[in-house]
């Protein structure tokens, strides 16, 4: 470590490293603006009273407070169903894509489609989808004779939160396609040759090759659409407001009311905190989790 | 090395400058007003055109989406930003906006121009929610769109049955029963159920119907009394006679089985009066009543929710301000915006021959709305109104029964109370 700085230091003269942090004050100067103050203020926000005087009451009342923790007990859930169903739906459909196949380009255009909608738009569509009285999926169930008077969709208290992962699951079903595709389009073909050569079943090719070659793909996918999961806001907050009751409501919601709608900053600084620290802990978990299987850590 | 700063230099300027245009500031507007996006706003959107025409002063509108405008109003008035000049904010807003201490009192302001303060054509009931405290406190706006709730009934569908208009809430289970049985395609009623302001706004009317309150006279919360679970209890029998899904019910499911004529009966607010009528939306034109809300052991009594015109603290506009507000509830002003579609908060006006002629339902407008009660005034309502709604809007979806939604409720208010001294 001090040998490589030794060797820094060796290759860049004084004036240039001055230059150097020259260079990179720009970037600093904003990210410092708009991300490292509102990061510190906001915490300082959640260690003091409305009067500015220290206190840990906020985090203390966390631990009482009932209607978080199911938003949260929620949120996990939201986020565990979405997570495994688009990334065995995506994994799927890129591999099915990407042999030859008739009409291949026009089917990967119209599986990006609702990927390109603005996540409210896609709610308010799929809100008007589901009524149970005037919605399409009712109404199309109806006139092929099923009795839809028990489906409430994200209406029913059982059923909210499944209807509310389904939207999640058509939207960005195709994000996890799209970087899986990518990532099988840049596979080596010789394992490929070999494998065809000692007459592996389709099987075999895809747990021995394709898996682990595309491993570090799924880890990308996987946590750029964990990260967006855990924070989710936008749909559930036009598709159900959280209800019926508190079926639907997830911890974004949820710091939402605290901090906007009941004006409490102090208490929804606090709350964003407990949610910073699980989604940084579930992250790390799983790069862990999926950097420990790698073939090359198997080896070592 | 002074020429390398010198490249650098002008970059961090523009960077900076870069951050400061990202978001364009508009050219400087004489007065800022921010409004609701729908009907309401629509009215005082154009009549501030019309002022901007009149009198050559630049207006600026900022529209907002119902609970942005909160979020927005309140940030700008707790940092006394001066972003806004008049504000048009939803009544039980009010006392938590007044406890900013960064509203404008009316009362110095009308001491220069109309000594007697607003005149007595104002419904006392309008005035009062502009009032903190409730009633006789500071003024700190006006009252522009005269809302309250009334009753919507098909008209055709009672003298199908022989029922006369509903004057108790048993006289609605019956008639609801009554329809649902004889109508394949018609739900008995129909209610906004879902969590948060639209379940507790039309719970309110039933609550006090059936004697009972949120809190009691002392301030303390009351939701666990026999006369509130009575009422809940009644409006589950409600839900029952109601579309599937109504838990999730917001204005736009209500007013949808309205007027495709598949619902018999709501509480519904003025703004979806015109639609009735409209052939375009409606199917059921001619065919709706409106009557005041029905009684049980007290009188119907509607809830209030007029939206005012104020002015922050933070405006450097006010004496403008304060003269487009006066402006624009005047009777010849408000008399515009009643054509355009939005109830007056003026006697003089729901009693104007040729108004009446365009809406039918002002007379039983003017009752509600002088009958009418406001929702608790505290600085607290929206957190109270929530929770009071998750628990109203599960127990509507079948998941708590009434009287432990409302003892879960009452605990939670009980909480809230605690922490606010």
């Amino acid at each position: 470590m001090a040998a490589r700085e030794e060797s820094v230091r060796g290759e860049l003269g004084r004036a240039d490293r001055r230059l150097a942090l020259l260079m990179l004050a720009p970037a600093v100067l904003v990210l410092m603006t708009l991300s490292i103050y509102p990061l510190f203020y906001s915490l300082r926000l959640s260690l003091t009273t409305p009067t500015g005087a220290w206190t840990a009451d906020h985090f203390h009342r966390i631990l009482s407070d009932r209607l978080f923790g199911t938003a949260l007990l929620q949120t996990f859930l939201y986020t565990a169903g979405a997570l495994v169903l688009e990334l065995t739906l995506g994994l799927l459909l890129a591999l099915l894509l990407n042999r030859a196949l008739a009409g291949r380009n026009l089917f990967r255009t119209l599986l990006l489609l609702p990927m390109l909608m603005p996540p409210v738009v896609a709610a308010v569509i799929w809100r008007l989808l589901y009524n149970p009285s005037f919605g399409l999926i009712n109404g199309t169930l109806q006139s092929l004779g099923a009795d839809t008077s028990g489906l409430l969709w994200i209406a029913g208290q059982q059923t909210a939160l499944a209807s509310v992962i389904l939207v999640d699951v058509w939207q960005w079903t195709p994000f996890m396609f799209l970087l899986l595709l990518a990532g099988l389009q840049s596979l080596p073909t010789e394992p490929y040759e070999a494998a065809q050569m000692d007459g592996a079943s389709r099987w075999q090719v895809f747990r021995d090759i394709t898996w682990p070659l595309l491993r570090p793909t799924v880890l990308v996918a996987v946590l750029l659409r964990l990260l967006d999961l855990l924070r989710v806001f936008d749909q559930i907050f036009i598709l159900t407001e959280g209800g019926p009751g508190f079926a639907t409501e997830t911890a974004s919601l949820y710091i939402y009311r605290n901090a906007f709608r009941f004006v409490n900053f102090h208490y929804g600084a606090a709350l964003s905190f407990v949610l910073l620290a699980i989604t940084t802990v579930v992250s790390l978990w799983l790069i862990r989790l999926l950097r420990g299987r790698t073939p090359a850590a198997e080896k070592s | 090395m002074l020429p390398k700063i010198g490249f650098v230099f002008p970059l961090l300027l523009l960077a900076v400058l870069l951050l400061g245009t990202c978001q364009p500031s508009p050219p400087a507007a004489e007065l800022t007003i921010a409004v609701n996006a729908g009907v309401e706003g629509d009215a005082l959107k154009a009549a501030a055109a019309d002022y901007e025409r009149r009198f050559g002063v630049r207006t600026q509108i900022v529209e907002l989406p119902y609970a942005n405008l909160f979020e927005k109003q309140l940030v700008d008035l707790l940092n006394r930003t001066g972003a806004y000049d008049v504000l048009m904010l939803d009544d039980p807003w009010m006392p938590r906006y007044a406890a900013t201490g960064e509203m404008t009192p009316l009362e110095p302001l009308f001491a220069q121009k109309a000594p007697t303060g607003p005149d007595d054509d104002f419904l006392a009931p309008c005035l009062a929610v502009c009032r903190d405290p409730y009633g006789n406190g500071n003024l700190y706006a006006l009252p522009y769109v005269g809302n309250s709730q009334l009753f919507f009934y098909r008209q055709d569908l009672f003298e199908k049955y022989g029922l006369a208009a509903p004057k108790t809430w048993a006289d609605v289970g019956r008639a609801a029963r009554a329809i649902r049985r004889g109508e394949r395609n018609v739900y008995g009623y129909v209610m906004r159920a879902a969590q948060g302001n639209a379940v507790v706004a039309d719970f309110m009317p039933l609550l006090w119907a059936f004697g009972g309150d949120i809190l009691d006279a002392q301030g303390n919360p009351a939701l666990d009394s026999p006369e509130a679970i009575a009422a809940l209890e009644f409006m589950l029998e409600l839900g029952r006679l109601s579309p599937p899904g109504y838990a999730s019910f917001n204005a736009d499911e209500v007013a949808a089985h309205l007027l495709q004529g598949t619902a018999a009966m709501s509480i519904n607010w003025p703004a979806w009066i015109p639609a009735v009528d409209d052939p375009s939306k409606s199917r059921v034109v001619g065919k709706i009543g409106f009557s005041a809300i029905p009684g049980q052991q007290r009188a119907g009594v509607a809830a209030i929710g007029n939206w005012l015109l104020a002015i922050p603290r933070g405006s450097r506009h006010v004496e403008r301000a304060f003269d487009f507000i006066l402006w624009a509830t005047s009777p010849e002003q408000m008399r515009i915006s009643a054509e355009r579609g939005n109830p007056p908060t003026r006697r003089s006006l729901f009693q104007d021959p040729g108004l009446r002629a365009k809406y039918r339902s002002y007379p039983v407008q003017l009752h509600s709305l002088e009958t009418s009660r406001p929702r608790p005034r505290t600085p607290l309502w929206n957190e109270m109104e929530n929770v009071l709604g998750v628990y109203l809007s599960k127990a509507n979806a079948g998941e708590l029964g009434a009287e432990d939604a409302l003892r879960q409720a009452q605990a939670q208010i009980a909480q809230i109370l605690k922490r606010n001294p």
